[in-house]
């Protein structure tokens, strides 16, 4: 047996904050969930997007383009939705159950450090997922304009680029990449993040992982009329039953409004987004972020564990 | 009169029941002092209230009414929890890591990082002997592995004060074995324990004091040996004695009140037996 | 614990009632930037069905206008023009803002629709076949119009326009407006300020404004004396009857040699 000093008092002083702590929690997370098979939608993603590019061809370059962009942009957005959702609503029951949570809050943890580690780790585990999904995105992008570019070339008597050819190649170009995308892509990911900060206050209300996914899943179709309701109850009201009215103060109140950061149907379609508005719906979506997990911690703090 | 280790003075658990009207008692105006450097065992049937306490003195539950703390400083506290090391009943840690991975890991949640953390890590993984089995992942870890990484992730962080929910349950002789014979070490060392378990067995081998908690309530409470010898007999273990010493033995106690009980030759125990035929050790 | 979780609910409201005058705003703002355009009401949902409308409401909206399309693309090769517009009008309400199907659905209205039109064996009296193409013509017209309306700042919607009013409307006045406006557009081609003109020269009671214009044109330089340009001086000269003296010279085309 080994010599370990006599015991003495703690080895460590304790910092009432570290970033060292929720750090470690949230890459363990990151790793957690990067093994579950969770992870391999994203192949299914992949293989959505590729074969979606094959069978469209007798539409117009122009036409596939803009369907080769939804099919992908639409399942980026799905698939980073769901493992948003089904990643986080698993975090604190399965570390209940395990009973690691109970190691984790027995060393000198703040709940706040846990939660906020946990949250952390999620949103990396997005931010790589789509990442790898835009990589993707890009590379097949890439190669269905190289495949047009040639196409439109082969036809060309050989050496002859007329000026109608490069406007043509031109076109092709402008239509695939566009930096526009970006803003898109990452108001993609807002979202996705969002419905994860959602799904962990949920989660802190309740403990079971199949509660907590089903509410999201509800609230995130509600949040997409939200603005329904919102218009009603700012706008018109008159003839309405006060049941019709508190129900939809209810949905304006408490849902958000998830239809503000669908914007990347109308970027994907060209529609430009000016750095105003962006940073303000960049900001909202920060907003409604924090507040979620502040609230979520607020009910983490007194739970009986 | 040092600081005790554990103190926990009048403390009152209440659990409400969704949709009855009355409270459950958990925890019943308890009282308790764990002195430093004892290893104090907690027993109770199920239900009695045991886990209760333990994750109320850990800060994981609040009281309802009473206060509990460690080496001084109460456990609703977060940095009270600098001074203990838990492990919890059946744990399953994270599978994934190895057995390095996961004592650095909570390493980290106490704030040791670097060089520091690393040769902790080692020197924790060479007192519970897993240090071969330091690279593998805990998921192929058994039963006794996993128990043994718990107590070296208890004691990352040098704590004064241990508490152990059922640390052999399940776990085979010889490894149970080298659980208990940790304790005593750490003992030794002066590191406070306070162990819950089933198998009493085990607890009269290396308890100093127990309480015995029934439906919420300390029943009996003190030093092992104050509670459970028989007060008025004594036993004599004696090596070499020919027929003619003990009938000379029998003559000397015929002429007094008192009286032999019994004579038998004294039995080792099935544990040292088996773990010495099956080699362990 | 169970009231930690009535005050969260009431945190929750709190918020929401903060938040709902900003969230109003910035909906407005988004949808003064051509997003959210839309239409998704009780029509819609009668059109493409509940879960199509329900796929549409969650965010999958360009997919589900992107089905149509090709809906619509299969109708069209199965020449139902019926199934063909109902589909369009479906799509371009899911997605005003990609011009791409307001220029389609106007191309099947405007030229494979009425062409079928005025071929059809089915109706023998020319009377209505010129009828029925001269509807189609004008369903082309209208999604065209209101692809601008939807995308102002995109240039080709406009050219199409041009080009339906040029050949198939023959409405040369109406022509003449819409290139004016295209050339507004940042990226658009030079050759519609000339077409503008052309246009304006058939526009009764233009000829001296388009006149005036093709001088103007013409003054710019060598690279403007392109054949049609200086076909139509020398037409509008004659017409208006401008003076020999403030004429511009425009030399006959060459005739090319005679074959052997």
């Amino acid at each position: 047996m080994n010599a370990l000093p006599n015991a003495l008092p703690s080895a460590t002083r304790h910092q009432y904050f570290s970033f060292a702590r929720i750090g470690a929690i949230a890459s363990n997370t990151l790793l957690e969930l990067i093994r579950l098979k969770v992870f391999y939608f994203i192949l299914i993603f992949a293989l959505v997007m590729i074969s979606s590019s094959f069978f469209l061809v007798k539409l117009s370059f122009q036409a596939q383009f803009q369907v080769l962009k939804d099919v992908a942009l639409g399942a980026m957005s799905i698939f980073t939705w769901l493992l948003a959702v089904l990643s986080t609503a698993m975090l604190l029951p399965k570390d209940i159950e395990d009973r690691t949570l109970y190691t984790i809050l027995a060393k000198p943890v703040p709940r706040f450090e846990y939660l906020l580690g946990k949250l952390l780790g999620v949103l990396l585990l997005l931010f790589v997922a789509l990442s790898l999904m835009s990589v993707l995105f890009v590379v097949v992008l890439y190669a269905k304009q190289q495949s047009a570019i040639a196409e439109l070339t082969a036809h060309a008597a050989p050496g002859a680029m007329s000026a109608q050819m490069s406007a043509q190649i031109q076109d092709i170009l402008s239509q695939t990449f566009t930096w526009n995308l970006v803003p898109g892509i990452i108001f993609i990911y807002l979202k996705a993040a969002l419905c994860a900060s959602l799904t962990l206050l949920l989660s802190t209300f309740a403990s079971s992982t199949i509660f907590t996914i089903m509410v999201s899943v509800v609230l995130y179709i509600i949040g997409h009329v939200q603005p329904i309701a919102r218009d009603y109850i700012m706008h018109n009201t008159q003839g309405a039953s006060p049941a019709m009215i508190i129900y939809l103060s209810l949905i304006s109140l408490l849902i958000p409004d998830l239809t503000a950061f669908s914007l990347v149907d109308d970027i994907a379609a060209g529609t430009a987004i000016s750095t105003i508005l962006f940073v303000k719906t960049a900001g909202m979506g920060a907003v409604y972020i924090v507040v979620y997990f502040l609230v979520g911690y607020f009910v983490f703090w007194a739970k009986e564990l | 009169m040092s600081t005790p280790a554990i103190s926990i003075q009048n403390l009152t658990k209440e659990y409400s029941v969704p949709f009855r009207r009355e409270r459950v008692t958990a925890v019943k105006d308890l009282s308790l002092t764990v002195e430093p450097g004892q290893v104090y065992g907690l027993l109770g049937p199920n239900g009695s209230g045991k886990s209760t306490t333990m994750k109320i003195v850990l800060g994981l539950v609040p009281p309802t009414s009473g206060k509990t703390e460690i080496f001084g400083r109460d456990s609703v506290e977060v940095d009270s929890r600098e001074d203990v090391g838990f492990l919890p009943e059946n744990p399953y840690f994270y599978k994934y890591l190895t057995g390095e991975e996961t004592l650095h890991f909570y390493g980290k949640l106490c704030g040791l990082k670097g060089a520091k953390l690393r040769d902790r890590a080692r020197e924790l993984l060479r007192l519970v002997g897993l240090e071969e089995a330091a690279d593998r992942r805990l998921g192929g870890y058994s039963k006794g592995m996993l128990q043994r990484i718990g107590l070296a992730q208890a004691m990352v962080q040098e704590p004064r004060l241990l508490v152990l929910d059922e640390p052999t349950a399940g776990v085979d002789p010889a490894g149970s074995r080298e659980i208990r014979d940790l304790i005593l070490d750490f003992k030794k060392r002066g590191i406070t324990v306070l162990l819950c378990s089933h198998l009493l067995g085990q607890v009269q081998e290396i308890c100093d004091r127990i309480g015995i908690l029934h439906r919420g309530v300390l029943i009996r409470e003190g030093r092992l040996d104050d509670l459970i010898s028989i007060e008025n007999q004594t036993e004599i273990i004696l090596e070499n004695a020919s027929p003619e010493l003990l009938g000379e033995i029998q003559a000397l106690i015929a002429k007094t009140p008192a009286r032999v009980l019994d004579q038998r030759k004294p039995h080792t125990t099935l544990e040292r037996y088996f773990l010495d035929v099956t080699g362990s050790q | 614990m169970n009231r930690r979780r009535i005050i969260a609910v009431l945190m929750l409201l709190a918020f929401g009632a903060a938040r709902l005058p900003f969230e109003q705003k910035l909906a407005v703002d988004l949808r003064a930037a051509h997003f959210h355009g839309a239409r998704l009401d009780l029509d819609m949902r009668e059109q493409i069905g509940q879960m199509a409308f329900l796929a549409a409401l969650s965010g999958f909206r360009a997919l589900v206008a992107d089905g149509l399309f090709l809906h619509a693309y299969t109708a069209w090769e199965n020449v139902e023009w019926g199934r063909v517009k109902l589909d369009y009008d479906a799509v371009t309400a899911l997605q005003p803002r990609c011009e791409l199907f307001w220029q389609t659905a106007a191309w099947q209205m405007a030229y494979n629709a009425s062409a079928a039109a005025i071929n059809d064996r089915k109706q023998p009296r020319e009377a209505l076949r010129l009828k029925a193409q001269r509807e189609y013509f004008k369903l082309g017209e209208d999604y065209l119009l209101r692809g601008i309306a939807n995308n102002p700042e995109k240039p080709t919607i406009y050219n199409d326009l041009g080009m339906l009013y040029r050949e198939k409307l023959q409405d040369h006045c109406k022509a003449a407006e819409i290139y004016r406006r295209y050339m507004k557009i940042p990226g658009a081609l030079t050759y519609g300020e000339r077409f503008s003109v052309y246009e304006l020269a058939q526009c009764p009671g233009h000829e001296r404004e388009a006149y005036e214009k093709l001088v103007e044109l013409y003054n710019r330089g060598e690279n403007e004396h392109l054949p049609t340009l200086l076909k139509w001086i020398s037409t509008l000269q004659d017409k208006l009857n401008i003076p020999a003296d403030k004429r511009i010279n425009i030399p006959p085309p060459s005739v090319p040699p005679a074959k052997p």
